[in-house]
């Protein structure tokens, strides 16, 4: 009834081939679009700004980082939290470094140096794969973390060994730091992750994506025919960990204003892992989901019993969010292994040919 | 579904009696930690803070009339939720209590742009102490600096640190690097050698390596910055590695009872600086047994009650009290705003004489603030593990504040510099 495709016909392998082949999806997204562009930044509270919308952006394009790394690529990696880590320290350096930075391209461009490093730790991706690899970028979290403590130059011999962020301006707006207005940070946020998804698609459905899902599904196969694996690998770790670490310079430039080096623990990189794969490897949308279940859903769940007028303490509260957050993530893998994505893609064909079952 | 919709009636009533009490009340947050790895320490400390303002409600009926509402949002210690938490409360918070070095960082330069004041007990940023500069901010009645100056001050005493060998054992995080620039200083000045021996948060509980290094270096003393299980950790090997528990000295997040009760006797001689001492004979404590354990509103238990972070948090609940009814005192309203509440914060006068008013004789020393002083630094107790709890060994001891005035001025100065445009209280023309 929603996605009836009557009518919508294809003369061009172009057409059927477009990003939305179903003119609903795409008037779907132009709505969420608008909710995320006008209606949210003109209706949310201070809290939503900083508790939800924000934090689920970043963390969806952590997450999104990841997925093409590990989703797309095939490579599996445990040291997200420290190439989050490597952007946030970039990007502090160059604004404390050439304070007349524009802040927006200060972080654009902390994304590079952890891309560097990124391909650095992938190196080994030449020789090992698997559970193997995993256990290497591991060394890349343990190491990175270790040396944000440390060499004292990274956190400017601040005393307390922590990163702080300035106030930061760009045409006159405060756009980080204390100073920032909520909403000015969150079209920050949203402009540069619109802005980065948009080239994830259109990479992930290009040659460099098609590449990459052949050195996933079987990378010998993928040699015989002549992809050149070493550049297909180097080249999933250096766009992946250029997404995380603009992320993560986001993650500390526009939501939490100042980070100890602990903050890009492993606790960390499971979270960003977690997002990816409850909301599906191997896709872009799957990432949104994820982190609105495991970052967006605490939050409000909190809110809950206040709202209902429950006087539960906060600890009671805690305790049960952890388990009703827990026992959702077991549900949606026995009900779809593959995501939140998946289930989503299976809810939207079953609307299209509704109401026929097959 | 009858069910049902009696839950939801009671809800909806509960409701709107909860948003009526709300609007005669004074919103006072605490970000809590009742859950996550530090909740061992968290759990006394929170206890302690409510359990004083349940007092304080039952039996005065609040603080001038109004009641206060101590609602806790759980952090879990963790600097993500503190944030969440943060926003959460800050709407018509008077106050804000972050409860971790982490989440004090983070909000502190919020807090400046919020204005409301931000009130951390002996811990957080130790340049806050300049009320000039951190208006908003108050780590009373001790920081972390004035611990290590009597600490130094303690052991010179004891045995003359010049040329001894002082090893410091802490948290490799901002909260145990605090007192680093201090120490660095003191033993230039004083001639004695300083030994940083950091922990990381991964092997908090397992430091064969550290204490190895110890037993190779053999210091004089071992000084401890140490927080939840890392104490527990250093402890055990200390009894392990047969050191000297003596010559073992730590702050005062690493005298928490607990903590000893594990090596009981093996630990006789632990000592542990302190700004707040368990005093169970207090008047206080016979009024929140009366009106809060027997009314069965604590969360607490007997032994709990009787140790040294239990009464830590009734003594930070005094403090937030006390700053509340000196606002009140002085603007002729109950119902005083943030603003209002730093004014009060700034003023604190407990003296001897208050403290036994409040019915809290040696459970704190006095102390007073001003503008531009915002830690007070009330001095404090050695106190000593005896096998079965912490007793008194010294006299109050009394930090050397002018010692080292320049250096908290200048981190100060550093912190406001790097966070231009940052507001600083002009007007306070007082110097201490």
């Amino acid at each position: 009834m929603l996605y009836r495709t009557a009518g919508q016909f294809k003369t061009s392998y172009e057409a059927d081939q477009a990003l939305f082949p179903v003119k609903q999806d795409a008037f779907l997204l132009g709505v969420i679009l608008l909710f995320a562009w006008v209606i949210f930044p003109l209706t949310a509270s201070e809290f939503t700004f900083q508790a939800i919308l924000i934090p689920v952006l970043i963390f969806s394009l952590a997450a999104m980082g990841l997925n093409i790394l590990t989703g797309f690529a095939g490579q599996l990696s445990l040291g997200t939290g420290a190439f989050m880590g490597v952007g946030a320290y970039a990007c502090y350096k160059m604004v404390t470094l050439m304070p007349w930075m524009n802040p927006v391209v200060a972080i654009l461009l902390s994304g590079v140096f952890s891309a560097g490093v990124g391909v650095m730790f992938g190196i080994p991706s030449l020789r090992i794969k698997g559970f193997y690899l995993a256990i290497a970028t591991l060394a890349a979290q343990f190491f990175l973390v270790w040396l944000f403590e440390k060499w004292a130059w990274l956190y400017n011999y601040n005393q307390s060994g922590a990163i702080q962020v300035p106030n930061l301006e760009m045409f006159g707006t405060f756009v980080s730091g204390p100073q920032a207005a909520s909403v000015t940070e969150y079209y920050v946020v949203l402009a540069i992750v619109t802005l980065l998804t948009l080239v994830c698609i259109n990479l992930t459905r290009g040659n460099l994506g098609r590449t990459w899902k052949a050195t996933r599904d079987m990378d010998i196969a993928a040699e015989l025919i002549g992809i050149n694996l070493m550049r297909s690998k180097l080249t999933a770790f250096a766009i992946s960990s250029y997404i995380v670490g603009v992320a993560g310079a986001m993650y500390v430039f526009m939501w939490k204003g100042a980070a100890e080096p602990n903050a890009f623990d492993i606790p960390l990189s499971f979270e960003v892992l977690f997002i990816a794969i409850i909301g599906g490897l191997g896709s872009i949308l799957g990432n949104y989901l994820g982190a609105i279940l495991i970052v967006g859903l605490p939050v409000v769940l909190n809110l809950v019993p206040a709202t209902l007028g429950l006087n539960w303490s906060s600890a009671t509260v805690e305790h049960l969010n952890v388990m009703i957050v827990g026992s959702l993530i077991v549900f949606f893998l026995i009900v779809e292994p593959h995501g939140l994505n998946q289930l989503w893609r299976l809810i939207r064909e079953k609307l299209i040919i509704w109401p026929f079952p097959h | 579904m009858k069910h049902f919709a009696k839950l939801a009636a009671a809800a909806l009533v509960a409701g709107a009696m909860g948003t009526a009490a709300l609007a005669e009340s004074l919103y006072a947050p605490n970000l809590s930690y009742r859950t996550g790895p530090f909740a061992a320490t968290g759990i006394p400390l929170m206890n302690g803070q409510k359990d004083y303002f349940e007092m304080l409600n039952a039996r005065d009926g609040g603080i001038g009339g109004v009641k206060i509402d101590f609602a806790e949002c759980e952090t879990g210690y963790s600097t993500e939720k503190g944030v969440e938490c943060y926003e959460k409360t800050k709407g018509q918070a008077i106050v804000t209590q972050p409860w971790s070095t982490g989440i004090t960082l983070q909000v502190l330069p919020k807090t400046n742009v919020d204005r409301i004041p931000i009130l951390a007990p002996g811990y957080g940023f130790s340049p806050m102490a300049d009320g000039k500069v951190f208006q908003w901010a108050f780590n009373v009645p001790s920081g972390y600096w004035d611990a290590a100056s009597m600490i130094i001050n303690y052991i010179d005493n004891e045995a003359g640190i010049s040329g001894k060998k002082i090893a410091f054992v802490h948290l490799d995080h901002p909260y145990g690097k605090e007192p680093i620039p201090l120490f660095e200083k003191k033993a230039a000045e004083m001639g004695f050698e300083f030994l940083p021996i950091p922990v990381g948060l991964k092997e908090m509980q397992n430091q064969s390596a550290q204490w190895l290094q110890i037993r190779r270096e053999r210091p004089d003393y071992v000084v401890m910055w140490g927080w939840g299980a890392m104490n527990a950790g250093a402890i055990t090997e200390a009894v392990k590695t047969k050191f000297d528990m003596s010559k073992f000295i730590g702050v005062w997040w690493s005298g928490h009872d607990a903590d000893l009760a594990i090596v009981g006797e093996d630990g006789k001689g632990y000592k542990s600086i302190s700004w707040s001492f368990p005093n169970l004979d207090a008047p206080v404590m016979a009024d929140i047994k009366k009106h809060v354990v027997d009314a069965g509103i604590s969360q607490s238990n007997e032994t709990e009650m009787q140790g040294v972070f239990y009464s830590r948090g009734i003594v930070i609940s005094m403090i937030l009290a006390e700053g509340i009814k000196t606002a009140q005192d002085h603007f002729g309203t109950a119902q005083i705003n943030a603003e209002q509440l730093r004014w009060g914060l700034e003023n604190l006068n407990i003296t001897e004489a208050r403290l036994a008013e409040l019915g809290m004789e040696g459970m704190v020393p006095p102390f007073a603030t001003s503008c531009a002083n915002h830690t007070g630094h009330s001095g404090g107790w050695m106190l000593e593990w005896d096998g079965a709890k912490f007793v008194k060994v010294s006299d109050l001891l009394m930090p050397d504040t002018s010692d080292y005035a320049d250096l908290i001025a200048e981190k100060a100065m550093e912190y406001a510099d790097a966070n231009t445009p940052w507001e600083m209280n002009e007007a306070c023309n007082v110097t201490n």
